[in-house]
């Protein structure tokens, strides 16, 4: 008898720490999504964050922890889009549903790759099932800068019906050069 | 007599100091779990509260009520760090992503077919005194050796762009035959029979998931490597079955060779499915 309201309180706890672990989540995401700081807020932060733990340390090798993370964040970043020639210029994203399996969000993101720029906006879908999480892309929408010329819009257009993500990113580079050589060539001619 | 008495009496006792004991304890959990569920309950509301106010916050519900504190600095870096982990989160859904490390670079391959993500891999690179590849992920069945025989050294982001053709075109068959496998499972006689490439298909098959027969023999071979749709197709009938069905294995031959599989399947099967 006893053993039955237990397990009703036990398992009211296990449904509130599941519920407080989202709800947490969801804190965290509206307060990441819904803040921006400008380059120059950045640095301010940096130079007085380096400040207070200068005063705390009082000259003891103190390693700063969150701006050495940062750092070397910054360093992968840089080296990625040098690696791939595609640089992102801005990128927000915007939960749009979240429960215990399944987030949904929205994402915009700003580019370009040698002289072709790019503005996506696309809804990811994370679905944690048994083994992982799988990842979908849904509503994908393109708009290149340069998306009068054909074969640009006809690429355009077919990565977006099947929400191709990822083979616009791997085509960009090479569609990128192509586009750069005709308009160099254009150029040439004109 | 009484000796015996005596243990009973003494046995009785001692039951009953169990059972006793055995209470308290009971009585105490449930104290324990009740003063849980409280301090959690509370721990909810307060959380549900944040919440609501900053989505009140978003949709201009609580006026421009700014933050009376400055965020801190720790604050902001942290937010800053946050955003560009978000930026490299977004790079791995480029194909290509990766992080430098104390001898060099590892980098990661994503794989998807249309919009669904499958599979990564991953290649640890060193950098001094050449480049090579320390450790990596990429199946035994990818030729990976003869790409970076050719690219690795010369032109590495020709070895990325090769190397992620293959294994792009690889998941995209295997994806194919297990949405086959998944979904029209009653149309296939037994399993699919696939090699570990996945570029070698063949099964019995039929187009309706009602029909107990299986008149249909498809063989699916993908020559291109880097390519997710077959180039060789054959479609047999059995022997026994109607003359009318070579017209019928030769429209689906045509099928297999512009489509991916389980589209085509979609495509012939059945009006009377019940569509997934």
């Amino acid at each position: 008898m006893d053993n039955s309201i237990c397990q009703v309180y036990e398992d009211e706890i296990q449904s509130l720490e599941e519920e407080i672990k989202l709800l947490a989540e969801k804190y965290e995401d509206n307060q990441q999504e819904a803040t921006f700081f400008s380059d120059k807020e950045m640095l301010m932060s940096i130079k007085s964050f380096q400040r207070e733990f200068q005063e705390v340390s009082k000259g003891r090798e103190f390693p700063s922890g969150l701006k050495a993370q940062l750092e070397s964040l910054e360093t992968d970043l840089s080296f990625l889009m040098k690696f791939t020639g595609i640089q992102f210029a801005s990128h927000s994203r915007k939960t749009v549903e979240k429960t215990r399996n399944r987030t949904v969000q929205k994402h915009r993101l700003s580019g370009n790759c040698h002289s072709l720029s790019f503005q996506l906006e696309f809804q990811l879908l994370e679905m944690q099932n048994k083994k992982n999480v799988s990842a979908v892309i849904t509503d994908l929408s393109i708009i290149m800068e340069s998306g009068e010329d054909l074969d640009v819009s006809k690429f355009v257009s077919s990565t977006e019906e099947h929400g191709n993500l990822l083979t616009f990113f791997r085509n960009l580079s090479s569609c990128a050069e192509w586009y750069e050589h005709r308009r160099c060539t254009f150029l040439h001619f004109k | 007599g009484v000796l015996a008495h005596l243990e009973m009496l003494e046995a009785r006792a001692h039951e009953a100091a169990v059972k006793q004991e055995e209470t308290e304890q009971q009585e105490e959990k449930l104290a324990r779990l009740k003063a849980r569920v409280q301090e959690l309950r509370l721990q909810r509301d307060e959380l549900r509260a944040k919440v609501d106010l900053q989505q009140k916050r978003q949709l201009g519900q609580e006026g421009v009520v700014s933050d009376p504190e400055q965020p801190s600095a720790q604050a902001v870096l942290e937010w800053k760090i946050k955003s560009v982990k978000d930026m490299l989160q977004i790079f791995y859904l480029t194909g290509i992503s990766g992080k430098l490390t104390k001898h060099g670079v590892c980098f990661c391959i994503s794989t998807a077919y249309e919009g669904t993500y499958l599979d990564s891999y991953y290649l640890d690179l060193l950098t001094k005194p050449e480049v090579q590849i320390h450790r990596h992920s990429v199946p035994i069945f990818i030729p990976l050796e003869q790409i970076a025989k050719k690219y690795l050294q010369t032109d590495i982001r020709r070895f990325f762009s090769v190397l992620s053709d293959h294994l792009n075109a690889y998941a995209g068959r295997r994806y194919q035959a297990d949405q086959l496998q998944e979904h029209f499972s009653d149309q296939i006689e037994g399993t699919l029979q696939r090699n570990s490439l996945c570029n070698l298909l063949v099964f019995n098959y039929n187009t309706s998931g009602k029909s107990k027969t299986f008149p249909f023999n498809a063989r699916l071979l993908y020559g291109d490597l880097c390519c997710s749709l077959p180039t060789e197709v054959f479609v047999s009938w059995r022997l026994d079955a109607p003359a009318s069905l070579a017209e019928t294995a030769a429209a689906h031959s045509d099928l297999f060779r512009r489509m991916a599989l389980h589209k085509a399947f979609r495509t012939f099967s059945s009006a009377e499915r019940l569509v997934d």
